[in-house]
């Protein structure tokens, strides 16, 4: 069962990198659909024995809530052409990823004694200081955030995953990557756009 | 939002909030060591020892690990294949009779193939198997598997076993990093503890190299960790408890020369870790192993060396891990036959019931050998 929640969560984040790679929200609703279903279907065809999907699981392991949220969201975007979250709430959850991945990941290299890891196993500390932070986002009207943490809060408790560690429900190294890129491409399309106005 | 959503939010949050409080109240008591056992016959005086390489159809072996079965036989396992890292890698085992002195032809327990099948993801190579018991006396077998890049791409998976080895369950993979569940590897045995949770020394090896004891619940999954070093010098813990609160780690070493075997002790059962420090025995950055006898002394093998591999030997020491004494050469100079490749490294120690010493190595990287002697051959070394 754990696998097939992992291998899900890969497809969709593939879905949607596919989505946006192939801009499908120019296209006619029908083609969307084609293209949509045609990839998810060649992400389970068996290659060398193993759905497609699962050679991208080999890779990322089992994505965490953050993730999957903003795959969601590029997705539905993609197919529909809107925006279904709200910038300030895409903010919002970016710079709490960028965040916590800050405090995660140095330490998680063993560099210091240190291992904020280990807390993820069931610290009451640890538990409280991320109830602040929701009811903080909640008190905000932050819903993206406060739905990140439920849900990953939620499958951790389910043991949705492998893991049994709260933080691999949370966060993981692509929602950090993408935290730190995103607006470090919308600054350098912001430059560019200044560029050209200026010329 | 509306004041219905955002309050039933609230109460959503309310309700996750109180299972995540009660998941970490819940969470497992710290527990003890079970001391290693103290049931072996008395040692004959006259001393023996006997050495035999195992059965190997592989042009390469590396890495053996062995658990004694219940039948008093001993089942080894190691890997094997065209070469360190290649695809046909698998974990192979053979089974040792006393009685006879022989070792079965070895057989496949665990291929790329299988593992990633069982796993649903893909596996590019099969590394480091680690044999031990679970609480319920079912024969565990980690192995560590790579899915992308070198060992640093690793991560640890368990299978047991209800019929001593004959048979595996699928295996389970262990989540131990944050960075893709990477970079974590096994190499020394698991500790069965108090509680009838396991403790699994592992390290990591992405962009560092350090040392950590995992806690498994019953279901293999990791459920706690404590970091038994940090930085980047210090890898492949094997951990010997002495009593229900005292233990001591051996780790290679990685860093800046001299290379020295580094110890951690514990004194509260590995909840907390003396920072590594150096023993008087050379390390040419190679793993060890280490076993305490029942009644004593505590045994390492390592690489008597701190440039190669080509010597092996046992030191003992009586005051657990203060001072040392190099005991017996396994492998050296004046040891023969050599092996092709002279190269003896990554030794397996463990005592069984009726107090005989099995070491099982890399020989020459193309074999795996075992030597087994009694106590009193070891004792009256040098």
């Amino acid at each position: 069962m754990n696998a097939l929640f992992g291998l899900s969560g890969c497809a969709l984040l593939c879905l949607a990198v596919i989505a946006s790679s192939v801009r499908l929200d120019g296209r006619a609703i029908r083609i969307r659909y084609a293209i949509l279903v045609a990839a998810a279907i060649l992400l389970f065809v068996p290659v060398g024995g193993l759905p497609v999907v699962a050679y991208v699981r080999g890779v990322t392991g089992d994505l965490s809530a953050a993730t999957l949220a903003l795959a969601a969201g590029t997705l539905v975007s993609c197919f529909t052409g809107r925006a279904v979250v709200e910038p300030r709430e895409r903010n919002a959850l970016l710079w709490a990823v960028a965040a916590a991945s800050l405090f995660l990941y140095p330490f998680a290299l063993g560099w210091t004694p240190f291992d904020p890891y280990a807390l993820g196993y069931g610290s009451p500390v640890f538990t409280t200081a991320l109830l602040l932070v929701t009811l903080a986002a909640w008190r905000a009207g932050l819903k993206l955030v406060v739905a990140v943490v439920l849900l990953g809060a939620l499958a951790c408790l389910v043991g949705l995953y492998e893991s049994r560690n709260l933080w691999d429900y949370l966060i993981d190294p692509l929602a950090f990557a993408y935290a730190l890129l995103k607006p470090a491409a919308a600054l350098v399309r912001r430059r560019a756009v200044g560029g050209e106005l200026a010329a | 939002m509306s004041a219905p959503l955002k309050w039933l939010s609230l109460a959503a949050i309310a309700l996750v909030f109180a299972g995540l409080y009660a998941r970490a109240l819940d969470a497992p008591q710290p527990e003890g060591f079970v001391p290693p056992h103290g049931a072996a016959r008395a040692a004959s005086p006259k001393p023996w020892y006997k050495a035999q390489l195992l059965p190997s159809s592989t042009q390469s072996v590396h890495s053996a690990t062995a658990a004694e079965l219940r039948d008093g036989t001993l089942r080894a396992f190691w890997y094997g294949g065209t070469r360190e890292g290649a695809p046909d890698v698998a974990i192979y085992t053979s089974v040792y009779s006393p009685k006879d002195g022989t070792w079965s032809a070895e057989r496949a327990v665990m291929t790329r193939e299988l593992a990633q099948r069982s796993l649903s993801r893909s596996i590019r190579k099969l590394g480091n198997p680690v044999a031990g018991r679970d609480r319920s006396g079912r024969l565990c077998l980690f192995f560590v598997s790579v899915s992308v890049g070198g060992w640093a791409g690793s991560a640890i998976n368990l299978m047991t076993s209800e019929d001593e080895g004959e048979t595996w369950s699928p295996p389970k993979r262990l989540v131990a990093s944050p960075f893709f569940n990477i970079s974590t590897l096994v190499k020394g045995a698991p500790l069965l503890l108090s509680g009838g949770t396991l403790a699994l020394p592992v390290y990591h090896e992405f962009l560092g190299k350090f040392g950590e004891m995992l806690r498994l619940d019953g279901e293999a999954r990791v459920i706690g960790k404590t970091r038994l070093s940090w930085g980047a010098s210090s890898l492949q813990p094997v951990v010997v408890p002495r009593s229900d609160s005292d233990a001591v780690a051996f780790m290679r070493y990685a860093g800046n020369p001299p290379g020295r075997v580094l110890l951690s002790r514990t004194g509260d059962a590995g909840a907390h870790w003396t920072e590594p420090v150096k023993t008087a025995l050379p390390n040419p950055n190679s793993a060890v192993g280490s076993v305490l006898l029942a009644g004593g002394p505590l045994v390492l093998a390592f690489n008597d060396a701190v440039a190669d591999r080509e010597s092996l030997s046992l030191a003992l020491s009586a005051d657990f891990g203060n001072s040392w004494r190099v005991a017996r050469q396994l492998e050296g100079e004046s040891v023969s036959p050599r092996a092709p490749v002279s190269e003896y490294s990554y030794p397996w120690i463990m005592q069984d019931r009726s107090g005989d010493v099995h070491v099982l190595y890399t020989w020459g990287r193309s074999r795996i050998k075992h030597v087994v002697f009694n106590r009193a051959w070891l004792e009256g070394g040098r």
